[in-house]
């Protein structure tokens, strides 16, 4: 913390992400070959929520009870909304819901970090995220500037006190990753368990990460194989090829495209307007019969 | 109008009048201590239970994450600026009806921004690790984040708490040093004597006395306003429709100087009854008081209605998606209740007759801050009820029981220190209530001199 | 040589007005007005001011070093210990982001105004102190006292003087 790294490094302590970014990636002020971003097609979700379970059981997430989950305290990272058609005569339930999973955004510009008093939330270098969950004190203004509402708050004490997993279903629990308590926030990670390793392995055999190295959980259970997963700085990637097909820019908040007549792409990220670049594609649903 | 106060009061008297406030008040004194005891002890309570159990048991849920906790925060904050900020802009204006009433007013200062700080504890997830957030050097230089509004209120409310104690501290040095002269025996004695600091009312004193009063009144004005706009922006630093809105610090700083004003008459009213403190405390200090009351109302008025309109205004359709909530959905009686007892009840305080009322202007000023309380429910409330995210609106979320008992167990603490210190610290200022009888007597005695001399010439011609 | 201390009590400044400015034209030996002369009262009262001659007040000097101080210790540390996070970027603002730095800066500049002020409160009115020899509590109520310090020659003539002006009480006592 020295006055004269401060002098020296000014510029790049000065460097806006990512509006100020020249190229992906800026090499200099955010120096990652490694972003990791998603897409999911709405057209293929058919709202069997398999990827809410998955990530349940990968991410150690406390079941809450009936009770807790009406009052709006459940813990489910990956959610599966329903929004209902209105027709002319009120909610046509025989057209059956629209479904859209719905988890952490991983934003770019994420309104969540800049609010916590204690830093406990901050960006990764390869453009996650991140939540420490050893230095939230639990102030909750994290969520509360949330666009979208993906941070769960441990409201109880959930592996002792509210006894979550009864034995023998502790036995299993994933011990990639922490069980968390009481007065901390947490949210999805893309899995970080699994990225991680995907990356420390890739290094070891002195090669770049591919798509075939690592799925998160939910995609993994999505049987309908609606969720892309993988690096979007790597040209090669599902990911990469289908956000630039959809002609979805990272950084740009409004897209070309939507601008354009007749645009047909399907592309879109929710609520861009408000400039948080999430790393989160979905795919528009096109078709209109029931499931 | 009558004086302010009788100039013909002999200081002697003014002496035994306030120290006889320290010993021997009327018995409702003790009445007000003992329920104030009992409704501080349900909020601790209810906080141990929670400490125990987990936020869970406050009914927050997901979009919910902040409830009555922040919204009394933001109410105490608020109360507290009345007390330093007019006592510093009414000396800095020689306004000297200040003097009886401005020591109990830094008192409720200090001590509501002391309840204040008690709602960040309670609202805490993990209060074990609040050090979290002091920017303390460690050896992995890990430091709080100083980007966020939370960190700046954290450092404005210690700045003014802190500030404000040293103001009210030095204005009752000599105070304390006319109690050391006259209490001799016990614990008192000693602790006057020790806060005293061997004030002696010597010249070099009161010289330097009165250029530290004079600085340290010109740095809170600007502190008082600073601090609650940050509590503002808090609100208007988020990303949140209803929440991100320019004309936020300003509202803000009305609303609390309006509450603390309400308060102001609600405790003068106490505190005249309670230490006999008549001849002080009088009737036309109220009427001042009421209608500079007044005067804020009209401009916390105003600036709602600023508030309002640039959000309808906008084409941001979920900021007025959220005001039209706040107006017609669930929160809508308590909505109307703030708008009625904020905008409307002052005008009450038109009324000549009513403005040295004590029964009617007690009632008021307690609608006044009940007004005030729900502005920042409202403020905080319906933001969450109805975000930017429809899957997450949430309109029916009530607080619980235990959420209602900690609020109301805040009053109990208030009380409770505030009572407690106007028994321990004169809460009138003697030396200043004499400074005000001796300069109105002299100034008086001129004017009479010259009104004779005015005869005289013309009795000459 | 001992010096002995002298306090006379009166009923108000206009009396006390006078004695003081006898005092001041007179010339005792071993009596300076200007150093060993202490007017005590139960008010803040300008008027003492005017006729003990103008004396200077130094607090504003402590008010504006620990003002300056309190603001440039702020920056620095902030924008420092920003600046060796360097890998921890938030909501893909600047590392080191100038308007929340100055807001704390602010609060710095106003917290360490008052802190030094009443510290060069204390300094410059000689606070804690212990009690002068001579006090009364008489004056902590509605009197005004003079203190003086002489040698023993002058105490008769300063003793003279009070009593001249109808002091209500006159205490004496050997210094130190």
């Amino acid at each position: 913390m020295s006055v004269s790294n401060l002098l020296e490094n000014w510029s790049k302590f000065r460097h806006t992400h990512p509006v100020d970014d020249k190229g992906i990636p800026d090499w200099e002020a955010y120096p990652s070959d490694i972003k990791w971003a998603m897409s999911i097609d709405l057209d293929a979700c058919t709202g069997c929520n398999a990827c809410s379970v998955a990530c349940y059981a990968e991410n150690n997430l406390p079941v809450v009870g009936k009770d807790k989950y009406s009052h709006g305290q459940a813990m489910h990272w990956m959610r599966v909304e329903r929004y209902w058609d209105e027709g002319d005569n009120g909610f046509q339930a025989e057209q059956g819901a629209r479904f859209l999973p719905m988890m952490c955004q991983q934003c770019e510009a994420a309104p969540c970090e800049t609010v916590c008093p204690v830093g406990a939330t901050n960006h990764t270098e390869d453009g996650l995220n991140s939540q420490i969950y050893n230095r939230c004190i639990g102030s909750r203004y994290c969520s509360a500037n949330c666009p979208y509402k993906v941070r769960y708050f441990n409201w109880y004490n959930y592996p002792e006190q509210e006894n979550a997993w009864p034995a023998p279903l502790n036995q299993q629990l994933n011990p990639d990753l922490t069980v968390r308590t009481k007065g901390v926030m947490e949210k999805c990670t893309f899995c970080k368990q699994r990225t991680y390793t995907a990356r420390n392995n890739a290094k070891t055999e002195g090669r770049p990460v591919q798509d075939s190295d690592v799925q998160t959980a939910c995609q993994e259970a999505c049987p309908a194989g609606a969720i892309t997963f993988g690096n979007l700085h790597n040209p090669e990637s599902q990911v990469a090829k289908q956000w630039q097909s959809q002609q979805v820019d990272l950084i740009k908040d409004i897209q070309e495209k939507d601008e354009k007549e007749g645009n047909r792409l399907r592309g879109y990220r929710v609520l861009e307007e408000l400039r948080p670049y999430p790393s989160v594609m979905y795919l528009e649903r096109v078709r209109e019969s029931a499931v | 109008m009558g004086k302010d106060i009788r100039e013909d009061i002999a200081w002697a008297q003014i002496n035994k009048d306030v120290l006889k406030s320290l010993e021997s008040p009327r018995k409702l004194y003790w009445v007000i201590i003992f329920v104030a005891l009992l409704v501080f002890s349900v909020g601790v309570g209810c906080e141990i239970y929670q400490y125990n159990t987990g936020m869970g048991v406050a009914n927050m849920d997901n979009p919910h994450v902040w409830g009555l906790y922040i919204a009394s925060f933001i109410f105490w904050i608020g109360m507290s600026h009345s007390g330093t900020l007019l006592s510093a802009i009414l000396h800095l204006m020689h306004a000297d009806w200040r003097k009886p009433i401005y020591r109990f007013a830094e008192a409720m200062t200090t001590f509501s921004l002391l309840t204040a700080g008690l709602f960040v504890a309670v609202h805490l997830g993990r209060l074990w690790q609040v050090y979290y957030a002091l920017p303390y050097p460690s050896e992995r230089w890990i430091w709080p984040n100083f980007q966020s509004p939370l960190l700046w209120d954290a450092m404005a409310i210690f700045t003014y708490l802190s500030s404000s104690i040293l103001f009210l501290y030095i204005g009752s040095i000599p105070d304390l040093a006319i109690c050391r002269d006259n209490i001799h025996q016990g614990w008192r004695k000693k602790l006057y004597t020790l806060l005293a600091l061997g004030w002696e009312g010597t010249d070099r004193q009161w010289r330097n006395f009165r250029v530290t009063y004079l600085t340290i009144a010109c740095f809170l004005i600007p502190l008082a306003v600073s601090v609650h706009s940050i509590v503002a922006s808090d609100f208007a630093m988020s990303q949140q429709p209803g929440w991100h809105v320019t004309s936020f610090p300003p509202y803000f700083v009305a609303g609390a100087l309006y509450s603390g004003c309400a308060a102001i008459i609600t405790l003068f009213i106490i505190l005249r009854y309670v230490f006999r403190f008549e001849e002080y405390m009088t009737l036309p200090i109220l009427k001042k008081t009421v209608r500079l009351t007044f005067a804020i109302a009209m401009v916390w008025t105003y600036l709602n209605c600023i508030e309002f309109a640039s959000v309808w205004y906008s084409h941001d359709q979920v900021a007025k998606d959220v005001l039209i909530q706040k107006a017609t959905g669930t929160y809508a009686p308590f909505w109307w209740a703030m708008i009625f007892c904020g905008s409307v009840v002052p005008f009450a305080m038109m009324v000549k007759k009513w403005q040295t009322n004590i029964p009617v202007m007690f009632a008021v000023s307690l609608l006044l801050n009940l007004g005030m309380w729900l502005e920042r429910w409202m403020i905080v409330a319906p933001t969450f009820s109805h975000g930017y995210y429809p899957w997450t609106w949430d309109h029916d979320q009530w607080p619980s029981l235990i959420q209602w008992g900690i609020v109301f167990g805040s009053f109990g603490w208030f009380t409770l220190l505030f009572m407690v210190f106007c028994k321990i610290v004169p809460s009138v200022s003697m030396y200043e209530v004499k400074e005000m009888v001796y300069h109105r007597s002299q100034a008086r005695k001129k004017e009479e001199r010259a009104v004779q001399e005015e005869l005289a010439v013309k009795g000459a011609h | 040589m001992s010096k002995r201390y002298l306090l006379a009590l009166y009923n108000n400044f206009d009396e006390a007005e006078a004695v003081v400015r006898e005092l001041r034209n007179s010339e005792i030996k071993g009596f300076n007005a200007a150093d060993d002369l202490v007017v005590k009262s139960p008010i803040e009262h300008p008027e003492v001011e005017e006729f003990l001659g103008e004396k200077s007040v130094k607090v504003q000097w402590f008010t504006l070093g620990g003002a300056l101080t309190g603001g440039l210790l702020a920056f620095s540390l902030i924008a420092g210990s920003q600046a060796g996070f360097y890998s921890q970027m938030k909501g893909g603002k600047p590392i080191v982001p100038i308007p929340p730095d100055l807001v704390l800066t602010y609060e710095m500049f106003i917290l360490g105004g008052v802190y030094i002020t009443v510290l060069g409160f204390l300094i410059c009115a000689g606070l804690p102190a212990k009690r002068s020899p001579l006090y009364s509590a008489k004056v902590s109520e509605d009197q005004i006292g003079i203190l003086v310090k002489g040698d023993d020659g002058s105490m008769a003539k300063l003793r003279e003087i009070f009593t001249r002006h109808k002091a209500l009480e006159i205490q004496e006592e050997a210094g130190r």
